[in-house]
């Protein structure tokens, strides 16, 4: 129990030396010990652990637009800060604070982590297919990082653990990017040519946090099932080091995606057909992007050789099916399993689904 | 309806992408080798030849990495608009900076010894969670603003943007760690801070102007107070976090300095456009209707240990070494002379008074 002597003598003496002393005046919450629960056996000191009390309690709806911390007591002079996500279903997933932690202990430093002085001589069309994957993956990364990164300034502290795990989102990207760029830069090659990337464009232009990511669904879908293949596709240790690595990011990047789009289907399912409606846009904009030029790097190196590229194009159409259904199948488990039926006629194809008949079609 | 196992039964051969070659014919520069230094593969080591030329203007509001070659055919402008001058935004320290950053990432959770958190009188225990509550408050902006510009960096100029991108991750870790230590020892957060300044921060719409209030200005005083933790910390794990947090604002307040070092190098009359920035803003901090009512208190009771004149004594050390430190930090970027010009503003001033 609070000591009432204790409190009251300093606020005499704050208040005697003309200091403010209301903050002494707020009952506290004592009690939360985090001595006995952090060991390094789980983990240490994560931030779920301190999730207790008032510090703990999630609103659906958060009601101030200061930078107030959850459970704090209001200054009401403290001008608004401009926040535009008010509400839990927006933003939230239960994984996010777990995924902030796992995002933390799963660093990586890409000037010491990867074994560079793996790298050799592969040949010229190998190199040049390479450093063009590394062009275009570096060129996602920077884009993933300045559209999430936006979304910072709109998201409230009540929905703080969603912003701590957004900056780590951004932190993998800044390090996809630049990851590729030195593999690019770091074994006799150079940068390949930059995408169109009209696929980009409902990552940038999204006027909704949930079409952001019904977006970064399908595009770190397609990435993963890419990354997926490192093995496949890496020519040394330090390329196949590099692949583990990113898929393990994105893999946590998805995990939080698809449990918050999840957690919105859930909590407001009134809002499926808006949702379609963002995933509509994505796959057009992926189909009609037009530009084969990532394959075509892909099926030199799975051909070993411009020779062998036109033969290895079956691969590659085979891997871009995987992409599809890993996108689906995301889909699923966000309860979104009658996305199936509405796919882009376009990405139907490259999935190798059969058109729908005129009667089995959900109307656009 | 259609179901997945009608549709595995339906399935078809996948259609293949074109197979486009023409990429191996690029006219962009080729043979480029990084060599590994002591580090690694750091990004100094790659920025050779055009790719590590810095275009003084970018018109490319699109993601292309710099020294790639431009795609065929349209495309679509990213971004509404970009810093394209590299005055903008760069600093010859932001690669450097990012380096530093990726090694000398830590964790909350694992590196800070909470296990040295003993019980604390609590009075003392209070005024600790009252600073932890401003500073998770001060730190949750910090973390806003980096954000909002990214979308503006152009690629061209991605050191500046890398550097940003690891601020947004340092600072939610700053977030993180005032808000666990406010929380894991039997407190819990107590009084807003009331804006004292942050909103001005985040309504910038000039980069250097923000970087001037947010990394030299805010982030220096910030970091002045986290090199001196050892007079307000009463455990290990205390100390470490503010030696930790001391680590990461050093190279926020770094790239603060070389940008405006930078670009009042490459646009000397951008200077008085700062200076009334800087008036502006130590205006605000040292208002007394915008000043955090816990910040202060908590700080001068923590710094005497409970002895609220010795913790006023300390306070003015702390708040003299600050002016020190920002007035310094201002001559290395070329915008020295706001003391002997009577510009700093005299709440500030009167700080450096011995007396």
């Amino acid at each position: 129990m609070p000591d009432n002597d204790v409190i009251a003598a300093a606020k005499e003496r704050l208040e005697q030396s003309g200091l403010p002393s209301t903050w002494l005046d707020i009952p506290v919450h004592w009690g939360v010990k985090a001595k006995e629960q952090a060991t390094p056996e789980n983990g240490g000191l994560r931030f779920q652990m301190l999730n207790v009390d008032v510090y703990g309690e999630v609103p659906d709806v958060w009601e101030n637009n200061t930078e107030i911390p959850r459970g704090a007591v209001p200054d009401t002079r403290t001008e608004q800060m401009g926040y535009s996500i008010f509400n839990k279903a927006e933003v939230w997933s239960d994984l996010c604070a777990e995924l902030y932690e796992d995002a933390i202990a799963d660093r990586w430093n890409s000037s010491a982590d990867i074994p560079w002085d793996s790298l050799e001589p592969i040949g010229a069309d190998l190199e040049r297919a390479v450093c063009q994957i590394a062009t275009m993956m570096s060129e996602y990364g920077w884009t993933k990082a300045q559209t999430t990164g936006r979304w910072l300034q709109e998201i409230s502290y009540g929905y703080i653990e969603v912003k701590l795990f957004l900056g780590t989102v951004v932190f993998d990207a800044a390090r996809l990017f630049e990851v590729w760029r030195k593999r690019a830069l770091a074994n006799g090659g150079g940068m390949g040519r930059g995408g169109r990337n009209w696929k980009f464009l409902p990552l940038t232009q999204s006027y909704t946090f949930s079409e952001f990511v019904v977006a970064s669904i399908m595009h770190d879908s397609m990435l993963l099932t890419l990354l997926r293949h490192g093995e496949q596709l890496a020519q040394t240790e330090a390329e196949r080091q590099i692949y583990r690595l990113c898929e393990q990011d994105i893999e946590r990047h998805l995990a939080y995606f698809v449990d918050h789009m999840r957690y919105l289907m859930l909590k407001e399912p009134v809002r499926r057909e808006e949702i379609h409606r963002y995933m509509n846009k994505a796959e057009w904009y992926l189909a009609k992007d037009g530009d084969d030029t990532l394959y075509s790097a892909l099926a030199v190196i799975m051909g070993d050789g411009r020779e062998g590229a036109e033969e290895a194009m079956a691969d590659v159409a085979e891997l871009r099916r995987e992409q599809i259904e890993t996108y689906l199948g995301y889909l699923r488990q966000c309860h979104l399993a009658d996305r199936e039926d509405r796919l882009n006629e376009e990405l139907r194809k490259w999935a190798g689904m059969v058109e729908l008949e005129e009667e089995e079609k959900i109307p656009v | 309806m259609v179901t997945a196992d009608k549709l595995d039964e339906l399935q078809m051969e996948p259609e293949a992408p074109e197979l486009d070659l023409s990429w191996l014919n690029l006219d962009t520069e080729w043979g480029v080798s990084a060599e590994l230094g002591r580090k690694g593969l750091t990004l100094q080591q790659i920025n050779k030849s055009i790719y590590g030329e810095i275009p003084a203007t970018s018109v490319d509001s699109s993601a292309r990495p710099r020294g790639a070659a431009p795609p065929e055919g349209a495309t679509p402008r990213m971004t509404p608009w970009v810093l394209g001058d590299a005055t903008e935004t760069f600093s010859d320290s932001a690669a450097l900076l990012y380096d530093e950053a990726v090694s000398r990432q830590w964790s909350s959770a694992t590196d800070i010894p909470w296990d040295t958190l003993d019980e604390l009188p609590e009075d003392i225990e209070r005024a600790m969670v009252q600073l932890c509550t401003s500073l998770t408050e001060v730190e949750f902006i910090a973390g806003d603003v980096p954000g909002k510009w990214l979308p503006r960096i152009a690629a061209d100029h991605y050191e500046s943007g890398l550097f940003l991108m690891s601020q947004v991750m340092d600072e939610a870790r700053h977030t993180d760690v005032f808000r666990k230590r406010a929380l894991a020892n039997g407190g819990g957060l107590l009084l807003q801070g009331g804006g004292g300044g942050l909103r001005q921060i985040l309504e910038a719409e000039d980069f250097t102007q923000m970087s001037s209030m947010l990394h030299i200005l805010g982030e220096g005083f910030v970091q002045s107070l986290f090199r001196l933790g050892e007079l307000i910390a009463h455990n290990e794990a205390e100390k470490r976090i503010f030696r930790l947090a001391a680590q990461d604002e050093s190279r926020h307040v770094a790239y603060g300095v070389t940008h405006l070092k930078y670009t009042l190098e490459h646009e000397p009359e951008k200077a008085e456009e700062v200076h009334w920035t800087l008036d502006m803003f130590e205006d605000t901090l040292v208002d007394p209707d915008q000043a955090n009512p816990g910040l202060a208190g908590a700080l001068v009771y923590l710094l005497g240990d409970g002895d609220v004149d010795e913790g006023w004594r300390l306070f003015w050390h702390v708040r003299r070494k600050q002016v020190l430190e920002y007035l310094h930090r201002l001559d290395v970027a070329g915008l020295g002379g706001r003391l002997e010009t009577g510009r700093l503003h005299p709440a500030l001033a009167g700080a450096l008074d011995e007396n």
